[in-house]
């Protein structure tokens, strides 16, 4: 028995598949690629397939992993080959390697927002720049408060670790880092919906994970 | 998936979206200007239950295999999506293609249960298509109805262009074809609708007139021009050689019943005389282990499911079950796959059918013993002893199982409060059982759950004269069986009784309902089989605004004698078997099965004279 990481996309329509519902979709994707898997002993054995880090509803990731245990000789790139065409439409596996991190030290996400303007995209390049540069950025955040959910007010600002802003077209691309991980979490919709909130059209936006970060900033893998 | 970019900005807005995106895994996507007919396959009711339902795959999968038709999927858009696009001015659309049903030739209800009918007129209006027949001029879109319900369409009479009873395999082909051509032709609505009732099975209501008396019961049904006097249901001869799908579509969000499903047999040779289902899909017909194996494998690889049930109305009774499993367990296990045998009879639970069932997975145990006492379940021919009930339920503990569920039903015809009070009994005995068992899982309880349903007299059943037990009568007699249950060992649960009484007007009822029906939906009535969208007043204005009493349809005892809404329609089964088996429910006299003896109900002769059950019982 071993333990391997399947990395892929899950981009398009396929966002749309919750966190849940992914798994299952998985399972099955690997079922009908006949991987040798290893399962529990016992009476109701099932598989080991664990995923890394949760994807909100609604986001697309360049950059998923999933990490299962198999049986057998098969070389990372025979379960490449057997996945690549069981995959559910709108996954791509992208490849399989042996673990190296932890899921556990995933500490920060990259993330692209993609902004859809109507008018020209100068006005919100700066509302951006303005919003980003102040000291302050309070947005409500649901949290924890012992046992019950409260919302509270955090500072965007103290958690954005890195942004750059550019456009193309009529689209602005916000790209940001943000805390990702078992013990500080921020969704970066909080920052997309307070840009639409602030901003003076109406704006559309979606959301790309593009890589999962340790600690000390070197990539997840 | 070809969605739109207004349909991307409300996905975002409500819950499960992938509900409404399509590309799922297997489902299938042409080039529309490479068809010469595209299909709207609808389901009305939610994604969740829709896509749970056998027929909508076995008919996709048939209709796709076509290389001149395209045939996608459309469900009705749960409350906050139909808000969302109402608000947005999206049309209801298809999931394959995203195109608005407005883009198609045939439109296809299916109706599986008559608490749907207003989210059919929901979804057509969402779909901007005007609901009455009457004002759709056009050759296309061409409204089709099928399922269970179409055995008596009447109250939905005014919304569909035509009905397709019976087994929509084969049908549906001829259909396509006749569609085909009257489309090349550039010929009428009405010269399509006179060709489609030469169809054998397809059913015009516009080419009948109903007339009424005054006592509001139906005076005649008169065909117009050359459409058949009577219009017979179809049936499918061999289903080892009918279509069935290799691949199903798996579903991204999670479904009722997320598995794969094989219909072993179809038919049933019981006879319980309150089952609809169990007359209507007669005669009585087998499919092969080898095919199911073979089948049931082929979709194991295609969807990466890991559990096939094996579906049909009484599972126990397909004769060559035990062969099947044999067959089937030889990869399942080394596959990993579970297999769920539902409606199981107690009767014929062999100690070797028990040994297969301990190799998969345990499900748990259910009996549908639907009434109390030995007298009711002879009455309604339900022939299940109580000493069969508890012998099998004595095996089930030995064998580790703790918790059991009974199904009954209130409101059966010739029933008593004794006959309620037998259902506690029953479940006590039931209980009793276990802890008089030495062999009982060891420091364990037993939890006996009964689940009552309202009895709802159905056409082409024996009890179709029958009065419904009114509102009143239906909660005293659940009181009652809840002051007879005196332990907590047994829970109680039931079905909503004025969801029932609804359901047994539009079971029974003409096309005055079909006024009715508009009016509620207008009201604002929609998802009516679910509990919190249930509105019952609401209901009720619009009986009372049409001026249609619906007590007429639940609480009147018919004649033999009377015409009844639905007696143009045949689906092989004799009036004089039902009367029968009616007059045999009031002497508590039973009729044994089909393979004991054919009992003669007629639906042989509407294939070609065959009934897997007849053949079996001469041997
Ligand atoms: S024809 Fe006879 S054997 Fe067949 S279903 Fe009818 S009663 Fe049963």
């Amino acid at each position: 028995m071993r333990c391997v990481r399947v990395w892929f996309k899950k981009m398009g329509m396929s966002r749309y598949v919750s966190h849940l519902d992914l798994m299952r979709a998985m399972t099955r994707a690997v079922r009908r690629a006949e991987i040798p898997l290893w399962y529990t002993e016992g009476f109701n054995p099932h598989p080991y397939i664990t995923f890394a880090l949760p994807l909100s509803l609604g986001m697309e990731s360049l950059y998923e992993s999933m990490d299962m245990r198999i049986e057998g000789e098969s070389t990372n790139e025979d379960i490449f080959n057997m996945l690549k065409g069981s995959m559910p439409p709108g996954i791509e596996i992208v490849s399989v390697e042996n673990p190296f991190n932890d899921p556990k030290e995933i500490t920060y996400g990259e993330f692209d927002i993609f902004f859809d303007c109507e008018r020209k995209t100068d006005s919100v390049l700066a509302l951006i720049e303005e919003m980003l540069s102040a000291d302050e950025l309070i947005v409500q955040k649901l949290g924890k408060k012992g046992r019950h959910k409260v919302m509270k007010d955090i500072n965007l600002i103290d958690f954005i670790k890195s942004y750059r802003v550019g456009s193309l077209e009529n689209r602005v691309k916000l790209t940001v880092i943000l805390p990702a991980g078992s013990t500080t979490n921020v969704n970066p919709s909080l920052l997309a919906d307070e840009i639409q909130k602030r901003a003076e059209e109406k704006l559309s936006y979606t959301i790309v994970r593009k890589k999962l970060l340790l600690e000390n900033m070197e990539l997840f893998r | 998936m070809m969605i739109s970019k207004e349909v991307e900005k409300i996905l975002p807005l409500v819950q499960k979206p992938g509900k409404y995106t399509g590309g799922e895994l297997n489902s299938i996507v042409k080039d529309k200007n490479g068809v010469d007919l595209r299909y709207a396959f609808c389901f009305p009711d939610s994604y969740e239950i829709g896509m749970s339902h056998l027929g909508i795959k076995i008919l996709y999968s048939a209709a796709n295999e076509r290389n001149d038709v395209w045939c996608e999927r459309v469900f009705a858009p749960w409350h906050d999506m139909e808000k969302a696009m109402r608000e947005n001015g999206i049309p209801l659309y298809a999931l394959e293609s995203g195109d608005p049903l407005t883009d198609f030739d045939l439109i296809g209800f299916t109706l599986q249960y008559e608490l749907s009918y207003t989210n059919v007129l929901n979804m057509l209006d969402l779909a901007g298509i005007p609901v009455r027949a009457k004002d759709r001029p056009d050759l296309t879109p061409i409204i089709v109805g099928g399922g269970p319900c179409v055995c008596n369409p009447e109250p939905m009479a005014d919304f569909f262009d035509i009905f397709s009873l019976g087994d929509g395999e084969e049908v549906s082909d001829e259909l396509f074809d006749l569609i085909i051509a009257c489309k090349k032709e550039g010929t009428t609505k009405k010269e399509f609708l006179k060709r489609a009732a030469q169809i054998k099975g397809i059913y015009v209501p516009s080419l009948y007139d109903i007339s009424y008396n005054d006592d509001g019961t139906v005076k005649a049904i008169t065909p117009k021009e050359t459409a058949p006097v009577k219009v017979t249901k179809r049936v499918v001869a061999n289903l080892d050689k009918v279509h069935y799908p290799e691949k199903f579509i798996v579903p991204f969000v999670e479904v009722v019943h997320d598995r794969v499903v094989h219909e072993i047999l179809r038919g049933c040779i019981r006879g319980c005389r309150f089952c609809q289902a169990g007359f209507i899909y007669r005669p009585i017909r087998e499919k092969s282990a080898d095919t199911i194996n073979t089948q049931c494998q082929k979709l194991c690889h295609s969807t990466g499911y890991d559990e096939i049930s094996l579906s049909s109305l009484s599972t126990s009774d397909y004769t060559h079950l035990e062969e099947l499993m044999e067959k089937l367990l030889e990869w399942t296990e080394k596959e990993k796959v579970n297999i769920a045998l539902p409606s199981l009879r107690v009767d014929n639970f062999s100690d070797k059918l028990m040994g297969y069932l301990s190799r998969v997975r345990r499900s748990g145990l259910t009996f549908a013993p639907e009434a109390g006492t030995q007298r009711l379940r002879d009455a309604i021919n339900k022939n299940v002893t109580e000493e069969e009930m508890l012998s099998t339920a004595r095996k089930s503990f030995s064998g580790g199982w703790t918790a059991v569920k009974l199904y009954f039903m209130l409101g059966l015809p010739t029933e008593t409060y004794d006959d309620v009070a037998g259902i506690a009994e029953l479940a006590q005995k039931v209980v009793n059982e276990f802890y008089n068992n030495p062999d009982k899982p060891k420091g364990k309880g037993v939890q006996v759950s009964i689940s009552v349903a309202s009895f709802v007299p159905k056409p082409f059943t024996p009890f179709q004269w029958e009065a419904q037990d009114t509102i009143d009568e239906l909660i005293k007699k659940q009181n009652h069986l809840l002051s007879s249950v005196k332990t907590k060992k047994i829970s109680v649960s039931y079905h909503k009784v004025n969801i029932s009484f609804l359901e047994g007007v539009m079971a029974r009822g003409d096309r005055k309902l079909c006024d009715v029906i508009e009016t509620a939906w207008k009201k604002g009535c929609k998802f009516d089989s679910w509990d919190d969208s249930f509105l019952f007043e609401t209901w009720l204005e619009s009986f009372e605004e049409c001026g249609v009493d619906p007590l007429f349809y639940t609480s009147r005892k018919r004649d033999y004698e009377e015409i009844l809404p639905w007696d143009h329609l045949d689906y092989g089964i004799r009036k004089q078997f039902l009367i029968s088996e009616s007059k045999k429910a009031y002497e508590n006299e039973t009729t044994p099965h089909c393979r004991i003896k054919c009992a003669g109900c007629g639906s042989n002769m509407i294939n070609g004279g065959e009934c897997d059950a007849m053949r079996q019982s001469m041997v």
